[in-house]
C-alpha cells in the first residue's frame, strides 16, 4: 500500500478501531489503559468527518483534567500533572474545544516551571553541580512536578501557549514563551538538534534525536530564523536519510514540512515502512497519520495551519 | 592552593551535606530481605560475540540448576541508544542466546522488555542496534516498558522517600526477571551493572525521558528502592566488550572477554566491579544493597567458574569516581 492518501485512510481506520469505549487510546494494543499522548495525537490525526470519535476523545480529555488544571499522563495517574498537559491543551485547541478547561490548563502551564528556576537549585547548578552544560535562568517545563525542564514537555507547552486563545495573563504568557524558547536554544546539541535535553555532559557533546529535534522545531516554527534553527533543520534533514523507524520519521516529516523542506521522498519512505495493522503503538500510528495527511493538505503543526 | 572564603563555605556546606546524606543512606530503610546465605557467580570466558554464545551460556546456566519450567521469564537488557561504534547496549546476540537458553530450560514464555531512559523512540534503538532482526528471527516478543500498562506499586524500600512507584504490567507479571546489563562505567552512578540496569523498568510514560525524578530523589537511593521492589532473580552481564570512561554514552570500549552469571544482583555487581578494577564497597548501592538485597563480600560468594581477576589497569572513570579505582586506594 503505497498511495499515501489510501494509507492514511487505513491508519485513521485503524485508530478508530482501537479507540477505547471511554474515548481514549492506549499506547499499545495489549492494554486498555488510555494515555494522554496517544489520545491527543490520535485526536489531532482524526479527520473532521470522524465526528463521533473526535467527540468521544474530546469528552474524555475534558472530563479527565486534574483539579489543578493539568492532565494526568494516563488513566489512574496521580493528580499532580504531567508534561503532556501542553499536548492535551494543544489538541483540544485545534479541535475548537477549550473554554474553561483551557483557561485552567493555561494557568497551570504558567505556574509550572522546571525546578532549575528555583533560586536554591539555581545556586546548586551554578556552584556544585556543573556537569551538564546549561543555564538555569533559561527554563521551560518538566515531565512531572519537582523536576527540571526537558525538551519534549517544553515543546508541547510552547505549542499550547502559542496557539491558546483568550489568555488573561498575556504578559506572563509571553514571558514564559520567551523563557521556554531560550531554554530550547540553551539545551541544543553542539551539532544542531536536540535530544531529551542534555546537549553537553562532562564536556562531551551528546547526540541529538530525530523526534526531539522535530518536536522542538515545530514549537519554534513561528520564531524568527536563526542559526540554531537552521542548524537543527539541516541536521534533521541529514538524519532523515537513514531513519527507518516510523515514530521518528513521521515527526521528521512534520517538522521539515513546517520549515518548507521537501518531504515527498520521506513520505514515500514512511509509506513503505508503515503497515497500520502492524504498528502496535497508537501514538506512532497517530503521528504517522499526521505526517501522511500533511502530504495532502496543511499540517496540523504547520505555521499557518 | 589558595582557598577563598566563598569556596571554603561552599566546600564546608558540601561536606556537611555529603556526610548527612551518607548517614541517612546507611540507616535501614528496607522492608524486605532478598539476601541469601550464600550467592553463586560464574565468570565465563567469551572472546567475542561471534562465538557460540548459546553454548557458553547453556554450560554456564547448568552450574545454577535453575528451575524456570512453566515460568514467564523477562529478559531486561540495557538498551540506551544507538551510537555507531560505541558499545553502549547489551549485545543483541547475547540476548538472543539467553532467549534460546531459557526456552530450552522450559520457560512458559520468554519476553524481552526495556524502557530506554533518554531515547523516546525505542523502535529506532531496536532497529539500529540490530535487535529487531534478532527478535524477528527468534519470534520473541519485545515490550517497550516506557509505554506498557502501568500499576501503582508500594516500594519495598524507602531510601528515596517515595512510598510507591508506577511499574509496567509486564514486569509485575513476570515470574523470573533476568537483568542483562552491559558492564559500563556511568558518569552519575559510577557503574551501571545489573542493579542500575533496573532503572529501565521505570516507565517513561509516567516519569518522562529521562526519568528525572530518580535523579532528584538520588540515583543510589533510587537503585535500592527499585531493586527492593522488583526482584532480580538472575543476572547475565555482558562483559565481552565493556565500556570505561565517560559512560554510559561517551565511554570507550574495553574488552573483558567475559560473561558474568549470578543468582544475586549484588554479588553480580560486586564481582563485575572487581573485574573492572573498582572497589564495590565504595559504590553506595552495592554496599547498602549488601545489607538486604544480596552478598557483596567475597566470603559469601561462590565463584563457580573462573576466579575473579582484577585488571592491572582499572577502568577509567570520570573524575568524581576516581576513588572507586582499586589501584588508587593505596
Amino acid at each position: 500500500m503505497h498511495d499515501t492518501q489510501e494509507l492514511n485512510c487505513a491508519c485513521v481506520q485503524e485508530l478508530i478501531d482501537r479507540q477505547l469505549p471511554e474515548g481514549g487510546w492506549p499506547f499499545t494494543t495489549v492494554t486498555t489503559q488510555w494515555a494522554v499522548e496517544p489520545t491527543a495525537l490520535a485526536l489531532l490525526a482524526l479527520p473532521s468527518n470522524s465526528v463521533r470519535e473526535r467527540d468521544a476523545a474530546i469528552r474524555l480529555l475534558l472530563h479527565t483534567q486534574n483539579a489543578n488544571g493539568s492532565w494526568p499522563a494516563f488513566s489512574g495517574d496521580d493528580g499532580g500533572g504531567s508534561g503532556l498537559t501542553g499536548l492535551a491543551l494543544y489538541a483540544l485547541n485545534r479541535c475548537g474545544a477549550q473554554g474553561i478547561v483551557g483557561h485552567r490548563a493555561v494557568e497551570w502551564l504558567l505556574r509550572t516551571k522546571g525546578w532549575e528556576s528555583h533560586w536554591l537549585w539555581k545556586w546548586k547548578f551554578r556552584t556544585s553541580d556543573r556537569h551538564v552544560r546549561f543555564d538555569p535562568d533559561k527554563f521551560g517545563w518538566p515531565w512531572m512536578p519537582e523536576t527540571v525542564s526537558w525538551v519534549a514537555p517544553t515543546a508541547y507547552s510552547l505549542l499550547a501557549l502559542k496557539h491558546a486563545r483568550g489568555i488573561s495573563q498575556q504578559d506572563l504568557a509571553q514571558l514564559r514563551i520567551r523563557r521556554g524558547v531560550e531554554m530550547l536554544y540553551d539545551r541544543i546539541c553542539p551539532e544542531g538538534g536536540w535530544n531529551a535535553g542534555n546537549g553537553v555532559v562532562h564536556g562531551f557533546p551528546l547526540a541529538p534525536h530525530a523526534d526531539a529535534t522535530a518536536l522542538a522545531l515545530l514549537s519554534l516554527a513561528s520564531e524568527p530564523p536563526n542559526n540554531f534553527i537552521t542548524a537543527s533543520v539541516d541536521w534533521l534533514e541529514r538524519r532523515a536519510e537513514t531513519c527507518f523507524a516510523p515514530w521518528s520519521l513521521a515527526w521528521t516529516i512534520l517538522a521539515l514540512d513546517a520549515f518548507g523542506r521537501p518531504t515527498a521522498l520521506l513520505t514515500d519512505l514512511l509509506s513503505s515502512i508503515v503497515d497500520p495493522a502492524e504498528v502496535t503503538d497508537c501514538a506512532t500510528l497517530a503521528v504517522a497519520s499526521l505526517a501522511l495527511g500533511g502530504a495532502h493538505g496543511p499540517s496540523i503543526f504547520g505555521v499557518n495551519s | 592552593m589558595r582557598v577563598d572564603r566563598r569556596t571554603f563555605l561552599a566546600g564546608s556546606l558540601g561536606l556537611t551535606v555529603g556526610a548527612a546524606t551518607t548517614a541517612l543512606l546507611e540507616k535501614r530503610k528496607y522492608h524486605v530481605i532478598r539476601k541469601q546465605a550464600r550467592s553463586r557467580v560464574a565468570i565465563l570466558p567469551a572472546e567475542s560475540y561471534s562465538q557460540d554464545l548459546e553454548q557458553i551460556l547453556r554450560s554456564g546456566l547448568d552450574l545454577f540448576q535453575l528451575d524456570v519450567r512453566g515460568k514467564t521469564v523477562l529478559l531486561k537488557p540495557n538498551l540506551v541508544d544507538h551510537i555507531p561504534g560505541n558499545h553502549i547496549n547489551t549485545h543483541a546476540l547475547l540476548v538472543s542466546a539467553a532467549v534460546e537458553c531459557f526456552r530450552r530450560l522450559g520457560a512458559k514464555s520468554v519476553v524481552i522488555g526495556e524502557g530506554p531512559g533518554h531515547q523516546r523512540d525505542t523502535e529506532l534503538v531496536l532497529l539500529e542496534s540490530g535487535f529487531s532482526e534478532e527478535l524477528r528471527q527468534l519470534k520473541v516478543p519485545f515490550v517497550d516498558l516506557n509505554r506498557d500498562e502501568l500499576a501503582a506499586t508500594p516500594l519495598l524500600a524507602t531510601y528515596t522517600g517515595m512510598n510507591r512507584i508506577w511499574l509496567p504490567r509486564t514486569v509485575l507479571e513476570a515470574d523470573f526477571v533476568v537483568s542483562m546489563p552491559k558492564v559500563k562505567t556511568h558518569h552519575w552512578s559510577g557503574v551501571t551493572l545489573s542493579m542500575k540496569n533496573m532503572f529501565g523498568v521505570v516507565p517513561g510514560a509516567k516519569y518522562g525521558w529521562p526519568k528525572n525524578i530518580l535523579h532528584w530523589k538520588g540515583i543510589q537511593e533510587s537503585i535500592l528502592d527499585v531493586c527492593a521492589t522488583v526482584p532480580v532473580h538472575f543476572v547475565i552481564a555482558d562483559a565481552i566488550v565493556a565500556m570505561e570512561g565517560n559512560g554510559p554514552f561517551n565511554g570507550h570500549p574495553r574488552p573483558l572477554n567475559r560473561i558474568v552469571l549470578a543468582d544475586d544482583p549484588v554479588a553480580a555487581d560486586a564481582t563485575c566491579a572487581r573485574l573492572m578494577g573498582l572497589d564495590p564497597t565504595r559504590i553506595t548501592h552495592i554496599r547498602i544493597g549488601a545489607q538486604f538485597l544480596g552478598n557483596a563480600s567475597t566470603e559469601k560468594i561462590d565463584q563457580v567458574a573462573e576466579a575473579v581477576c582484577a585488571p592491572a589497569n582499572p577502568f577509567d572513570v570520570v573524575p568524581e569516581f576516581q576513588h572507586l579505582r582499586l589501584a588508587d586506594s593505596a
